[in-house]
């Protein structure tokens, strides 16, 4: 069998914020695995701890109060961990880059776009200021804003313009693995599309490997080549998009479909999952989903799940799918 | 603040573009008009006033006249042209306010920069130093340091200097503090910038407008510490001409004879109106958003 190349893994990752509360389990263990070239939709509620995942990726992890516990995060074969603060800088933008969520507050104010983007070239290539700019004015032509527009300010474009700045400065330094953290959260229906297209054929064009947040599953099944589901600081579910969108086996993966609306069946009720997610300061004992998931029996409530194989490259953690629990999700598919 | 060396081809166009905002603000043009008309006056005094003649020899015979053609603005109580006075004391007034603000801003403004970015121990640090400095009355503190150097006219100017250096520290720290955790200030570090690049390029340019108004009245109250120095003997030294000390001098005087202190105060009010005026024009130039 072919070796398969990994862009990003993530073994055992903990993070914890440290708050006057108590203990926010931010993360709490979670591994993941991003083949070169591929795209992963990392998708869970508000708080899952989606985002301190990849913050954690770029070591941008506010520290006091945020704290990595354990884990190891490798990136093209290296350890971020291991990298200094110097080091860092050269890889953030360069190796690695991040959109964010919202391209409203996500550009400074008082730059130009076109100096923005040129800072991110300046910052990562022995260029000067006029090639820079240069360079800069490319990629805007690339994203679909004229090149003539790069002495604006933000406020003067649209939600969707800024957020292609982003993608512009995110992408102009060619990084291997981009980090989309909601990247169309922020935007309206027509314009996401647009984003969304833009971004798959940069990714193709640069062989790009992406981790694409969202909690949008319509996103995912759209761009997304494998899924991870995160839940309350944990992948619950890991696999292709295939096996999570036909073979859905974790409770609450069921639980987000059965959340969407189908077309074919508009007269159906929509079914939700019922509570809410599980203040992370105090997680519940045993698997973190039990006191929402339906099929919940006793042991759920004690034994902590781990991570099971169902099929080469679908796993899941839930009891019900290791040996002598006694667990059966009954009507699952 | 372009730290970190922004090309010169660009900062030609950005400049020319914040005067072109600039030219539009009524009000900004008519500050820029009276601080242009009072620092030519300074600067070229010698071409029309004599100053050993109008301005430190005394005419006792003519004083406390009020103003004439001969004295505009009359004279004062050794018989001293005050106009001329007025204007040779604008070398020392401009130049103490204008510098005194400088390094209470370059030196409070990094401090407070540092403080705000970095918070936790250092923040501490450096701000309980600054309430210590808060604490000691800015005068006595400029008075014990131009005491110890000497009353040269730039130990003043530091002295003035360093006594406005906590309330530029306070103020841009709250600036950083309110901006850091917006997100492009998160962007930039994902992009690669290191701490010093995130403070010049993105946090100093989005905390200018209080940093702005803070100066220009800086400047107001610099040659107001000014004048109270020479006002005890620290400052200038008579019959060296400045602005405070004439105000001071005038004071015996201010019932017959108003205009010994009208003539100064109004020097002071208009040169801290007109920077005012422009600190108020250059704030809204300086910002992007405001552009029309």
């Amino acid at each position: 069998m072919e070796e398969k190349k990994y862009a990003l893994k993530i073994k055992d990752l903990v993070v914890q914020y440290k708050t006057d509360d108590g203990v926010v389990e931010a993360v709490n263990g979670i591994d993941l695995m991003i083949e070169q070239g591929k795209t992963m939709g990392l998708v869970g509620e508000t708080g899952a701890g989606k985002t301190t995942t990849a913050l954690s990726v770029l070591r941008l992890i506010p520290e006091p109060p945020g704290k990595i516990i354990r884990g190891s995060i490798e990136l093209e074969g290296k350890n971020v961990f291991e990298y200094s603060e110097k080091e860092m800088e050269k890889i953030r933008g360069n190796a690695v880059s991040m959109i964010f969520q919202d391209p409203m507050t996500s550009l400074n104010p008082v730059m130009t776009v076109g100096d923005q983007i040129a800072e991110v070239i300046e910052l990562h290539e022995k260029v000067d200021k006029k090639s820079a700019m240069e360079k800069a004015k490319e990629m805007l032509e690339m994203v679909g804003i004229p090149g003539n527009r790069a002495n604006e300010y933000p406020h003067q474009f649209s939600g969707g313009m800024k957020q292609r700045v982003v993608i512009a400065m995110a992408l102009v330094c060619n990084p291997g693995f981009l980090i989309a953290d909601e990247p169309t959260t922020a935007l309206d229906v027509t314009i996401q599309a647009q984003v969304l297209d833009l971004m798959a054929k940069l990714r193709q064009k640069y062989n790009t490997s992406t981790l694409m947040i969202t909690h949008d599953l319509g996103i995912v099944a759209e761009v997304c080549d494998h899924v991870a589901i995160m839940y309350a600081g944990n992948i619950v579910e890991s696999g292709s998009l295939r096996d999570i969108f036909e073979n859905t086996a974790h409770p609450y993966t069921e639980g987000l479909f059965g959340s969407l609306p189908d077309i074919e069946k508009r007269t159906e009720k929509l079914k939700p999952i019922p509570g809410l997610m599980p203040d992370p300061t105090n997680l519940p004992k045993g698997c973190p989903f039990h006191p929402r998931c339906k099929y919940c029996q006793d042991i759920c409530k004690t034994r902590v799940p781990v991570k099971t194989s169902v099929s080469d490259t679908h796993a899941v953690s839930c009891l019900a799918y290791e040996e002598g629990t006694g667990v059966v999700l009954g009507g699952a598919k | 603040m372009n730290k970190n060396g922004v090309g010169n081809y660009k900062k030609r166009g950005m400049a020319k573009e914040i005067m072109r905002r600039l030219m539009k603000n009524k009000m900004a043009v008519a500050g820029l008009v009276i601080i242009t008309i009072l620092i030519l006056l300074a600067v070229f005094a010698d071409v029309f006033i004599d100053y050993e003649k109008d301005v430190v020899a005394q005419d006792i015979p003519n004083r406390l006249q009020g103003p004439s053609a001969e004295h505009w603005c009359g004279t004062d109580e050794f018989g001293r042209d005050i106009f001329a006075r007025l204007v040779y004391g604008s070398r020392v007034s401009l130049l103490v306010g204008v510098v005194a603000v400088v390094v209470a801003l370059l030196i409070g403004g990094i401090l407070g920069a540092v403080a705000g970015y970095y918070e936790g121990v250092l923040d501490n640090v450096i701000m309980r130093v600054m309430d210590i400095f808060l604490a000691v009355p800015s005068i006595l503190m400029a008075i014990t340091i131009v005491a110890a150097f000497g009353t040269n006219l730039i130990y003043v100017m530091i002295a003035i200097g360093i006594s406005g250096v906590p309330g530029f520290a306070r103020i841009v720290r709250a600036a950083v503090l309110s901006v850091k955790d917006q997100e492009f200030v998160e962007s930039s570090k994902a992009i690669g910038a290191a701490n010093i690049t995130v403070i010049f390029r993105e946090i100093i340019p989005n905390c200018m407008a209080p940093i702005i108004v803070q100066a220009t009245l800086g400047v107001a109250g610099s040659i107001l510490s000014t004048a109270s120095l020479s006002f005890i003997g620290l400052g200038v030294q008579p019959p060296s001409p400045e602005w405070g000390a004439m105000l001071s001098g005038g004071r015996n005087y201010l019932r017959d004879a108003t205009h010994l202190t009208l003539f100064p105060g109004l020097a002071i009010v208009i040169t801290v109106l007109a920077l005012n005026l422009l600190g108020d024009g250059l704030r809204d130039a300086l910002d992007p958003r405001l552009k029309q």
